[in-house]
């Protein structure tokens, strides 16, 4: 619950409800690399692709219909006790989920089940119903559960990456360097979380600044004296 | 002389308001968690049944026909006819002869997160355990749930000793810290994993208790299939 709170408080600026709602989760407002959300399942469970992509699946599924239910009824949704009643279907839409996977198919339970109650403690899910689904239309809500969901699926899934060919020498569970390959059991524990996660964080600051120098650039320079970028650097 | 000028009509008290849509929201959930419930609870059952009878051929290699034997709370065996009975459940295992190969045993205790359901097969010849499979689960992924697939783990289980003397087990199984496993009756516990490993070792450690003596005082009925 402490997550929830203190990351439902983190107002970011960068942060619009412009533009395409759907393009904007899956990568300019990716959930994991830009706003840095919903952080306890993607440390906890990306230590293989197999888990990262599971997750980021049920996810995204409890995302569109909770977000369609909220935006339904968010004009009668008195602003008090909005966060309460977000919870409420956030954790309905993940037991209703639980049953379904349950019934449909005991391989994908085999697979996901141990997961789907973790989704009702990612504080991703609620951010987004506080920030979209409690102020927009229908459609737009679903799309950006959609947009969002494949965001944070994408982004788990590179950091289970990442973690599982350092970590077991495996993607996908297919052995990749042969026998002589020790692997570092340490990205498969929650250190390993952190650090791969620190550097995919690393990696997308860096190019975010050097897009922003480059646009900075390219507007203050005449065009007929521009002298190719990578010189400059 | 002022006159007192009543209050003007108060609109509809927000408290009021609150409860009601919160009321209304917490009935429609609980009622399409409910419908759910119901509408797939047949089906979620005969998954269950597949998993099950899938892990008792898993635990069971060879074995042509079982039996499930029921326990009554006077600790005799009964036969059942189905899946369908609640309770504790045995499953006995023959080959095409009518060999009894072995007994999986159905046991629960409480995880991390919540019930592990597991089922372990008894040998009765060798007088220890020779496999463990989880059936369900709610524990941690990448921590807890290697009980389910960790192949260290789970090699704890080829041969664990539960050899009763007089109705008691001669050494109770234990969980011990990772890697100081000595002893044939010891679980080596999954580093990180200390709560989950625990609970598997007490789900064990009940049943040898409880229902180990129940078979072995009923050996002679399970080998003929009676």
């Amino acid at each position: 619950m402490s997550e929830i709170v203190s990351c439902h408080n983190a107002e970011n600026p960068g942060i619009t409800a412009e533009g395409n709602p759907f393009r904007n989760g899956l990568w300019k407002q990716n959930p994991v690399f830009f706003m840095v959300l919903g952080m306890c399942p993607t440390l906890a469970i990306t230590n293989s692709v197999r888990n990262a992509v599971s997750m980021g699946f049920a996810t995204t599924f409890v995302m569109v219909v909770s977000y369609g239910l909220i935006s339904m009824i968010r004009k009668l949704i008195p602003k008090q006790v909005r966060i309460a009643t977000y919870i409420a279907i956030l954790a309905m839409a993940v037991t209703v989920v639980d049953f379904l996977v349950k019934a449909i198919s005991i391989p994908i339970y085999l697979a996901l089940g141990a997961y789907i109650p973790l989704i009702v403690s990612n504080c991703l899910t609620l951010e987004r119903a506080e920030a979209y689904a409690g102020k927009q239309p229908v459609i737009k809500s679903m799309l950006d559960g959609l947009g969002m969901g494949f965001g944070f699926t994408i982004a788990l899934t590179m950091l289970g990456a990442v973690r599982e060919v350092l970590g077991a020498g495996t993607f996908l569970g297919v052995h990749l360097f042969g026998k002589s390959f020790e692997p570092w059991v340490l990205f498969l524990l929650p250190p390993g979380g952190f650090i791969s996660l620190a550097m995919w964080l690393l990696l997308f600051a860096w190019w975010k600044e050097r897009s922003a120098e480059r646009a900075a650039i390219k507007e203050s320079a005449p065009t007929e004296l521009a002298v190719p970028v990578e010189a400059r650097a | 002389m002022s006159t007192i000028v009543p209050p003007p009509a108060q609109p509809q008290p927000p408290g009021w308001r609150m409860i009601r849509l919160l009321g209304a929201v917490s009935l429609i959930c609980g009622l399409l968690i409910v419908g759910t419930n119901l509408a797939t609870s047949g089906r979620i059952r005969s998954n269950q049944e597949t998993i099950m009878r899938n892990s008792v051929s898993e635990l069971l290699p060879g074995a042509q026909k079982e039996i499930i034997y029921g326990i009554e709370p006077s600790g005799e065996l009964k036969i059942l006819p189905d899946l369908q009975a609640a309770g504790q459940r045995l499953f006995a295992g023959y080959d095409g002869s009518g060999k009894l190969l072995g007994v999986v045993i159905e046991s629960s205790a409480r995880g991390y997160a919540d019930l592990i359901q597991a089922m372990y097969s008894y040998s009765p010849e060798k007088q220890a355990i020779t496999g463990f499979k989880v059936v369900d689960m709610r524990e941690t992924p990448g921590l807890g749930d290697r009980t389910r697939s960790d192949p260290d783990f789970l090699s704890n289980f080829q041969d664990l000793d539960v050899t009763i003397v007089d109705g008691k087990p001669l050494h109770p199984v234990k969980v011990v810290k990772h890697g100081s496993k000595k002893n044939p009756w010891e679980i080596d516990a999954i580093s990180g994993a200390t709560i989950s490993s625990r609970a598997v070792g007490k789900l064990i450690g009940t049943s040898v208790d409880t229902v180990i003596p129940v078979v072995r005082k009923n050996l002679d009925r399970i080998e003929k299939g009676q």
